[in-house]
């Protein structure tokens, strides 16, 4: 367990940082995959397994999925690579003659090629770096001085220590018997808390998910005439 | 078992990592993942908190509603993501670019 907890550690530092120094959104995302993982091998080692497995299903399932997908639907370059603004001028210039990316355009990829390996990297931004290394420092302050009792982590509950769901203490041959006493983190003990302890929270939480679906396929649609956003789309499929 | 003041040390890291990409980036896409970064680390506060909690107290429901609330971050967050995307991609169609600094309709 302690292995896997500095495997992980280390892992999800290599990952982060992946995600603040990259150029390339793409590489950027997989730095952000990377740290989830080994967010998971840390939940692992923190015996949470149920939460370890729904960490990597949505987040580095259903998130990464949705991130690459409007990678694909959008411009990946940063105002980094364009120059700011990076308004309507950042997009690739198109010659309408040959329907491919004008020379102006090449001649730029062919400078990019002859630069040094960093330059995939951003360039710290001096004002960020100073505001969360201040942000750190207060966080390590807090942690340190946190009390004795955080040192170390207290012995699991086990299966086998006689307290249930209910609290009422059981005799050992009851123990034996009694499907409510679950092993700490298993999904059988996560999912009583969630219907026994949290009903209502699930309940809205599913009402928002809702929420958001609809918002988002609202958003997203084409062809809303009268609705500012997407109309000058319809006129351009419309003249195309 | 690791100790939870390292474990506490590694969640504050990656959530000042993700201040630092939502302070320090423009593109929108790379804002929504400096969030996640920063909802991820609270995750791994609250299981933190939730197993040191079941180290003290032998109290299965108590024990367990950290990682409850881990979930419903979780789900948050999924929502919000999904919410963000849909806004940038109407923002895309209009503006023809993903930067922040675009978005300035509301600006005067």
């Amino acid at each position: 367990m302690i292995a896997l907890f500095w495997i992980s550690f280390i892992v999800s530092l290599v990952g982060s940082a992946l995600l603040i120094t990259q150029k390339h959104a793409v590489y950027a995302l997989l730095g952000l995959l990377i740290a989830f993982g080994a967010s998971a091998g840390v939940f692992l080692s923190l015996d949470a397994p149920f939460i370890a497995v729904s960490q990597i299903l949505i987040y580095a399932g259903a998130l990464a999925v949705m991130f690459l997908f409007v990678l694909m639907f959008t411009d990946t370059r940063t105002e980094e690579d364009v120059g700011l603004p990076g308004a309507v001028g950042s997009r690739a210039v198109f010659d309408p003659a040959t329907g491919r990316p004008s020379k102006k355009k090449k001649k730029k990829a062919d400078e990019e090629e002859k630069k040094p390996a960093l330059s995939g990297m951003v360039m710290p931004k001096p004002m960020a770096v100073a505001v969360s290394l201040a942000l750190l420092v207060c966080f390590t302050a807090t942690i340190v001085t946190l009390p004795s009792d955080y040192n170390r982590f207290g012995p699991l509950p086990s299966a086998y220590d006689g307290i249930n769901f209910e609290g009422v203490e059981r005799s050992a041959d009851q123990i034996k018997t009694d499907p409510n006493l679950l092993p700490f983190g298993s999904t059988e003990a996560v999912s009583r808390t969630i219907f026994e302890g949290f009903p209502l929270a699930f309940e809205v939480v599913s009402l928002l998910i809702f929420a958001a679906v609809l918002g988002a396929v609202l958003l997203a649609r084409r062809h809303l005439v009268g609705i500012p956003g997407t109309q000058d789309v319809a006129k351009e499929s419309g003249h195309a | 078992m690791p100790e939870p003041k390292v474990v506490l040390f590694l969640a504050a890291f990656l959530f000042c990592c993700g201040v630092y990409g939502v302070l320090s980036r423009r593109h929108l896409i790379m804002l929504l993942m400096s969030l996640e970064l920063m909802l991820n680390a609270i995750n791994i506060m609250l299981v933190t908190f939730s197993r040191h909690w079941a180290g003290k107290n032998h109290d299965m429901l108590g024990s367990h509603a950290g990682q409850f609330f881990t979930l419903m971050v979780m789900a948050v967050a999924a929502a919000e993501v999904g919410i963000g995307l849909a806004i940038i991609v109407a923002l895309y169609r209009r503006k023809h670019t993903a930067d922040a600094d675009a978005a300035t309709d509301l600006k005067n």
